[in-house]
């Protein structure tokens, strides 16, 4: 009987060793947080992610998209910040969540979580009219430092956002004061700036480069640089990207994923392994070019020290400029 | 026009494939019970259907999201009308006559008319979008920020000129009205104003939260005091959905005039069905030869603004359609789902994606003929709510109301909010002092104040801008003439 039982004991004690070292899995429904509205930005990132994971069987549990708007991401994040130590609950990120802090907006950074991952980026364009003189960003800056007020510039959502610093940024490297640009803020974004440089009310605009890229192929506007590192051959030849054009600014609207606060090794490792399998797949690699993203994807680690030196970087451009609180 | 009808068969050929007939109809129910829930609306809708869209070619992808598109807007008055509470922004207007009707006990004719009205606003959407969209879409380009905001100054100045009684009472709540919409972020600065620290107030206060408030809940307060009294209806009359013909004959004038009205706004970037509703009914009061009896159950009252909701979705199609640009919520919704799909739509849609395009408006007429059939026998049991006695319906639409202001925002922040404004609405109805200003002030405020701004930046100051642009001054002549008027109107009453 004692024999029995010590073997007993052996079993169960290798049993529980077994399991602690085993990989860890999540073991409910998959979580993924878009902290806004359907249709932007946000929530196009978690329906990508959601059916790659599906389509592919990348996880085996259910994975569920959950919109919770509000707080320019705050009411997303706050809720992803309660689920502490829980794996199976991811929310969507991007460069807002160390704007909001560095602009006064919210409490929360990236280290009230555990980010995992970035996975895709959009570009940022700065766009003028059909017939406008402007070539190239530096004939836009020379007529803006010349006369600022004949030239509006349509920018949205919000002051303070990535389209707006980076315009902030190509001012700086030409040479014009920020304070002096005729900023014009359409609160409807892309859907107002739009119709706005079409009808000639702003002359220019700085904007997300997929709301502007099919007007530009129409002949309706005319796209003068992308805030990537090099022109992008394959969806906008012959337009060169600023740094090209000998102004020194790259800026990637980088989106990604966070996941609740104090994630174990074991968790963070799963996630990794899922991510860097999901952006070698075909139904993501389809997702991202229709959409006209491109491919931005860090680790974990690659990801948690790109967040360390931006937020260095955007607070010294938000010092210099005075918008930060 | 021959090759528009050559278009056109085009799209009739896409559009009428059994799958589609079927995944219209399917849409069409899922939108008109999206819309009749309180908080839920058509870009909800739109969402939930996504993922189904993935397997789906794009015109059939794009044909079912529009027929939830206009599902809500065809279910979003139910609520109004049976309970007065707006089941999304487009449907508040329908409160102001619809619920009066149900307690005059006609909620059959009430019920009827909307589904009609939706149907006639619908088609008269539709053909607008086949042989204007070019002209239209040309127009709108020319809305720059002063004309926008002096489209602003007209919608607010009629309807002032709605408000019932008093006029300084109209200002009065249009001024409360106004300060409640800058609450929040500044989008010009990106200053927060007037949340005291309140985090939830950074986004400002949701206009249907104020609209749950002090429509659907302060109607419970208001009827707690007579509990036990009954609608004074019979049977026979609640089961009738049907309007007869004098009823109709009101109508007509009515749906025909503000069918292009909400269509043209549908058009003009940045702006909503709500707005295209308020306009409608002030228009319609104004113009009314009985306007005493709007907001007590005036059957064109409720006519006017649902039908021009219908063509407002019209409208909102043709900034996707031409520009591939959304003009609302729910048509960025369906931009992204298309661009999944590999489809971009952009100036070129038009020639590049005939088919898609052509289908799309194609699908309109046979979305709005469906739903007229959904919609019309649905009304039948709703009426029957009717028979519920209030110790129920009154925790019922209370129920609702809560329901409704969680889905909004997933934050129970809303709930201080929207008693707040169902006690503020009460002791507002005990100083007769009249909603509908301080609603509209609410919705237009934070664009009445950003075309402001903006045309104030653009002018380096100036306020000749305003007087510089035709369609500006035009509507600022229009502005001034239907203040004077109703001033004049006024005075005779009065004398």
């Amino acid at each position: 009987m004692k024999k029995l039982f010590a073997v007993l004991m052996l079993i169960a004690l290798f049993a529980t060793a077994g399991a602690a070292s085993a990989e860890w899995k999540p073991s409910r429904t998959i979580e993924l947080i878009a902290p806004a509205n359907p249709g932007g930005g946000w929530d196009m990132l978690c329906r990508t992610v959601q059916k790659a994971l599906t389509d592919e069987k990348l996880v085996e549990k259910n994975v569920i998209v959950v919109n919770k708007p509000g707080g320019g991401g705050a009411t997303g994040w706050n809720y992803l910040k309660g689920k502490k130590g829980q794996g199976e609950y991811l929310a969507a990120t991007s460069t807002l969540i160390m704007l909001n802090n560095l602009l006064g907006k919210s409490e929360l950074t990236h280290h009230d979580f555990t980010p995992l991952a970035a996975l895709q980026t959009e570009w940022i364009s700065v766009a003028v009219e059909q017939d406008s003189p402007w070539k190239t960003v530096k004939d836009l800056f020379e007529a803006i430092k010349a006369n600022p007020s004949a030239v509006p510039v349509g920018v949205g959502p919000t002051l303070g956002n990535n389209d707006h610093l980076v315009f902030l940024e190509l001012a700086q490297a030409n040479g014009v004061d920020p304070a002096s640009i005729k900023f014009i803020v359409y609160p409807g974004a892309g859907g107002e700036i739009v119709p706005a440089l079409l009808g000639g009310h702003v002359k220019a605009t700085v904007i997300g480069l997929a709301e502007v890229l099919e007007q530009h192929k129409a002949g309706k506007m005319r796209v003068i640089g992308v805030s990537s590192e090099k022109t992008l051959a394959e969806i906008l030849p012959g337009v060169p990207s600023f740094k090209e054009q000998g102004v020194d600014v790259v800026f990637p609207h980088w989106r990604g994923i966070i996941g609740a606060p104090d994630l174990t090794e074991d968790q963070v490792k799963y996630w990794d392994g899922v991510f860097s399998k999901m952006v070698e797949t075909e139904t993501w690699k389809t997702l991202v070019k229709n959409l006209g993203w491109d491919s931005f994807y860090q680790n974990s680690a690659e990801h948690k020290a790109f967040l360390e030196g931006s937020t260095k970087d955007f607070d010294e451009l938000l010092t210099q400029v005075g918008l930060k609180k | 026009m021959d090759v528009i009808f050559d278009n056109l068969a085009i799209g009739f050929a896409t559009a009428i494939t059994a799958t589609n007939i079927l995944w219209v109809f399917i849409g069409g129910l899922l939108g008109t019970v999206m819309g009749m829930l309180p908080g839920l609306g058509p870009a909800t809708g739109v969402a939930i259907l996504i993922p189904i869209t993935y397997g789906m070619n794009p015109s059939t992808a794009l044909i079912t999201m529009c027929a939830v598109y206009y599902g809500a807007m065809f279910g979003g008055s139910r609520a109004s009308i049976m309970i007065n509470t707006p089941g999304d922004a487009s449907a508040i207007v329908s409160c102001f006559d619809g619920y009066p009707m149900t307690k005059n006990g006609e909620a059959g004719a009430a019920l009827a008319i909307s589904a009609i009205a939706s149907f006639i606003g619908g088609t008269i959407g539709m053909v607008f979008l086949v042989f204007l969209t070019g002209p239209i879409a040309a127009a709108a380009l020319k809305f720059g920020p002063a004309e926008m905001f002096s489209l602003m100054l007209f919608a607010l100045v009629a309807t002032i000129t709605l408000a019932e009684g008093s006029l300084l009472k109209g200002v009065i709540a249009m001024c409360i009205g106004f300060m409640l919409s800058t609450i929040g972020i500044d989008p010009l600065t990106g200053i927060i104003r007037f949340t005291f620290g309140v985090e939830e107030l950074q986004d400002g206060i949701d206009f249907l939260v104020v609209m749950i408030g002090v429509y659907a809940i302060c109607e419970v307060f208001k009827n707690y005091k007579n509990l036990d009294t009954k609608y004074s209806l019979d049977s026979r009359s609640i089961g009738k959905v049907w309007v007869s013909w004098a009823q109709f004959k009101k109508c007509i004038l009515p749906m025909l005039r503000s069918s292009p009205l909400g269509f043209f706004v549908g058009v003009l970037p940045g702006m909503g069905a709500s707005i295209a509703t308020f306009m409608s009914y002030a228009m319609e009061k104004n113009l009314s030869k009985t306007p005493e009896k709007f907001g007590k159950g005036a059957i064109e009252g409720l006519a006017a603004p649902e039908a021009a909701n219908n063509s407002c979705a019209a409208g909102a199609m043709v900034p996707l359609l031409t520009l591939g640009i959304p003009g609302s919520g729910t048509t960025a919704v369906m931009l992204g789902a298309l661009m999944m799909l590999g489809v971009r739509p952009g100036p070129i849609l038009f020639s590049q994606f005939p088919e898609i395009a052509w289908g799309v408006i194609a699908s309109i007429l046979l979305g709005n003929i469906i739903l007229v059939i959904i919609n019309l026998p649905l009304a039948i049991p709703l009426v029957q709510l009717l028979k519920i006695p209030q110790r129920i319906m009154l925790p019922l639409i209370l129920g609702m109301g809560f329901m409704g202001t969680y889905f909004l925002n997933y934050s129970s922040f809303d709930f201080i909010l929207v008693m707040a404004f169902a006690l503020g609405g009460y002791i507002f109805s005990k100083l007769e002092i009249p909603l509908p200003p301080l609603v509209l002030a609410l919705i237009l405020g934070g664009t009445t104040e950003q075309s402001f701004r903006n045309s104030m930046s653009l002018s380096d100051g100036s306020l000749a801008i305003f007087f510089q642009k035709p369609i500006s001054v035009t509507l600022i002549v229009l502005a001034a003439v239907s203040l004077v008027y109703s001033l004049l109107k006024r005075r005779k009453y009065a004398s």
